[in-house]
């Protein structure tokens, strides 16, 4: 009985901390809220019964007006006969290839488009290595993991392509972050693309997968990690102060930084007294906790900070 | 009459013949007195604190009895060349400053420790009675820099910060040129100096050298295990210690600013930048800074500013005027009026006293009691803005500064960091 309680409450707790990667949903079935369209002088999106549609060629591409590092994307699509479309991770749309990676979404062609170019793949980067079911007409779903070094593309719920993207050519300076998005019709004239069930579960709102990214080798994601930590904010500071008394020096440097930086915001001007009453009480129980004196100290130093008044 | 009174009355009359000094000294070298000599102490014998016991060795005024560093190597080291120079005088060397504060037979000492410690060793020279050659940056905080003043006041003694670049020709023409309105009113004036701090990797922590006492070197800072790079020659990349090569730097191109200008009205400080993300160092990899005076803007720069030669100069101060402009570091001028571009304005009268030297400037202060050109109250002044603008940094926002008041301008948490409440015993006393 004991046991099964214990496993109980973990199995509430791991739930919990898994419900806070919290999926959602991008695309409101009315209009292009939380979209924008690249450029915008050249419509290539529109909403229609539901559903959002591709049609002009080579019309502008459609941009998330939010920036992601880490997450899900995932929507279903549909293509025209020959129809050719993609779907943009990590992009800055005023250079969307340049700075992020196209995941093709494309009509089984003639000629015949090899791997690195059909869909699910990373487009002229990392080939399929099991080709997923290309047939038009019909919906498709697909999603898009990124994980930090990691990024994993699944087609109708098969992985098709799988790429660590420190050891891909031609992925050294892209961006570890930015908006998801798809291409306008990039087929010809009259074909199309649709997409529905457009969603994205963001990691880097879940306190435990961003204090992860505190201990990566690679100094880029180590800085998204303390990144979304301060933005976070109050609820990273039990997980960061749990760092400070272990003995990774690279996450304990971060951690110490990345709780001052959250004291620091926290005493901004312009922040609400919710988040700064959220911060001195989360410190003072994380006090209250500490076993280490130099951690103590530290932890009393930013509650001052925290707590100081005119 | 005891020694301290011999000195300032004899005073050997220096501050009447400032312009003679090195001619003097000559004169009076190898014939000076036991009782005229100055009894020094150096405190830090590392890097700079070698060059302290170097330029204060040479003086034929100056007897260098006691040094002291947490280090026991660097101490050893420092005696063992100093005695094999000066065979004669009995040099004692300890390894915790407190024994120099406790002798009676000291009158002034070097400081040439890490930045925070100096204002404990500044304060507790003062109230021991002895004069202050302190290193810079004047000290850790703000407010360390109000209460080494109050110290100094209160026990009457002769502080020199040790921005020797002050003692130049070339910062007192530069003064004498600004100050003369040749170029007209200065509305803008830019600070730069290249490079920043670098991450220093994540090494493991070990335990601390037999030679070294490194509670002894924390002292005030707080308590955190040892690794090498914390410690000598790359403290300053650790904001428990400094402030970065910010913090190195400021007082040396900053001081031509005041030196000149001397600007009042500070109130506003706006600071970007970024920590390193290499590594455990976190004090400024590159810094900007907009500072707002009362009629005047001045600019801090880690790249060099969009102005002529200033790219090939890794740090500088280029100030712009209604008439003109003038680019200077350490050594060189570059005046540009109009078309026309210039080393010097030889119509431009000589108006200050130039500096015998900035060591010697300090010791002539102790014996005619008159504060030296970089006195206390001058460099508090001088570095007070470079505290604000890392608290700006830190706190990644824009600061409003009452210069009335000193303090910033409804931020209490900005306040707050404006002192730190030492580690124990080392608890700064109100003096």
């Amino acid at each position: 009985m004991k046991k099964t309680i214990i496993l109980f409450a973990f199995l509430t707790i791991s739930l919990l901390s898994f419900s806070q990667k919290e999926t959602v949903t991008l695309f409101n079935r009315k209009d292009l809220t939380n979209w924008k369209m690249v450029p915008h002088d050249k419509p290539g999106f529109e909403v229609q019964d539901g559903i959002l549609v591709a049609k002009p060629q080579n019309g502008s591409n459609l941009f998330s007006e939010k920036w992601y590092g880490n997450y899900i994307f995932k929507f279903e699509y549909l293509l025209s006969e020959v129809g050719n479309s993609g779907a943009l991770i990590r992009s800055d749309p005023e250079n969307a290839w340049g700075t992020g990676v196209e995941v093709q979404l494309l009509a089984p062609w003639t000629p015949y488009r090899d791997d690195l170019h059909c869909t699910g793949s990373m487009y002229g980067l990392v080939a399929v290595h099991n080709r997923p079911d290309e047939t038009t007409g019909i919906w498709h779903e697909m999603e898009i993991k990124c994980d930090r070094q990691n990024v994993t593309i699944s087609v109708d719920g098969q992985i098709t392509t799988v790429a660590k993207i420190d050891t891909v050519k031609g992925m050294e300076n892209k961006n570890i972050e930015g908006a998801v998005g798809f291409q306008g019709n990039h087929g010809k004239k009259g074909e199309f693309v649709k997409f529905r069930n457009i969603s994205i579960q963001d990691f880097d709102t879940d306190p435990e997968y961003v204090a992860k990214g505190f201990y990566e080798n690679d100094a880029r994601f180590r800085q998204q990690a303390h990144k979304s930590a301060v933005s976070i904010g109050a609820p990273m500071i039990d997980g960061l102060t749990k760092m400070l008394s272990q003995d990774n020096v690279m996450a304990k440097a971060g951690a110490k930084q990345v709780l001052f930086d959250i004291v620091a915001q926290a005493t901004a001007p312009d922040v609400s007294k919710l988040e700064k009453k959220n911060v001195i009480k989360a410190l003072k129980k994380n006090l209250k906790q500490s076993k280490s004196k130099s951690v103590s100290e530290y932890l009393d130093f930013l509650q001052n900070i925290a707590e100081s008044k005119k | 009459m005891n020694r301290r009174l011999f000195l300032k009355n004899t005073g050997l009359g220096l501050m009447a013949y400032p312009l003679f000094t090195k001619a003097y000294t000559k004169v009076i070298a190898d014939k000076v007195a036991a009782s005229d000599r100055i009894r020094l102490a150096h405190i830090g014998t590392g890097n700079m604190g070698g060059q302290h016991i170097n330029w204060f060795s040479r003086f034929p005024d100056v007897e260098i009895v006691a040094l002291c560093d947490v280090d026991q190597l660097r101490v050893d080291k420092a005696q063992k060349s100093l005695a094999s120079r000066n065979p004669s005088t009995k040099i004692d060397a300890y390894t915790d400053f407190r024994h120099i504060i406790d002798r009676k037979d000291i009158d002034a000492i070097a400081c040439a420790t890490p930045d925070h410690w100096h204002a404990l060793v500044a304060m507790m020279a003062f109230e021991s009675g002895k004069d202050v050659y302190g290193e810079k940056p004047l000290s850790y905080s703000a407010d360390e820099g109000n209460l080494m003043l109050k110290s100094l006041k209160k026990h009457d003694r002769i502080f020199q910060l040790g921005n020797h670049i002050h003692a130049g020709e070339n910062y007192h023409r530069v003064a004498e040129i600004i100050q003369s309105g040749i170029l007209g009113k200065i509305n803008t004036v830019r600070l730069w100096k290249t490079g920043g701090t670098s991450g220093l990797g994540f090494p493991q922590n070990e335990a601390p050298p037999k030679n070294l006492d490194w509670d002894m070197w924390l002292g005030p800072a707080p308590y955190t295990e040892y690794t090498p790079v914390r410690c000598h020659g790359s403290f300053r990349s650790f904001f428990d210690y400094s402030g970065g090569v910010f913090a190195d730097f400021w007082c040396h191109i900053a001081d031509i600013l005041y030196m000149s200008l001397s600007p009042k009205g500070l109130y506003s400080i706006d600071a970007r930048g970024e920590a390193p993300n290499d590594g455990i160092a976190d004090t400024p990899k590159w810094i900007d800074v907009d500072f707002k005076f009362k009629d005047l803007d001045v600019f801090w720069t880690t790249t060099p500013p969009n102005v002529d030669g200033a790219d090939k100069m890794y740090i500088g101060a280029h100030f712009e005027g209604e008439n003109g402009s003038l680019t200077c570091d350490y050594e060189t001028m570059k005046i540009k009026i109009g078309n026309e571009v210039m080393n010097d304005i030889p119509e431009v009268s000589k108006t200050l006293t130039r500096s015998p030297s900035h060591q010697r400037s300090f010791l002539d202060s102790v014996k005619s009691r008159v504060q030296p050109e970089s006195n206390l109250e001058y460099s508090r002044e001088m570095t007070l803005p470079m505290h604000l603008a890392l608290i700006s940094f830190r706190l990644k926002r824009k600061l409003l500064w009452n210069s009335k008041e000193e303090k910033f301008v409804d931020d209490p948490a900005a306040n707050f960091l404006l002192s730190r409440n030492n580690r124990k015993p080392w608890a700064l006393t109100n003096v």
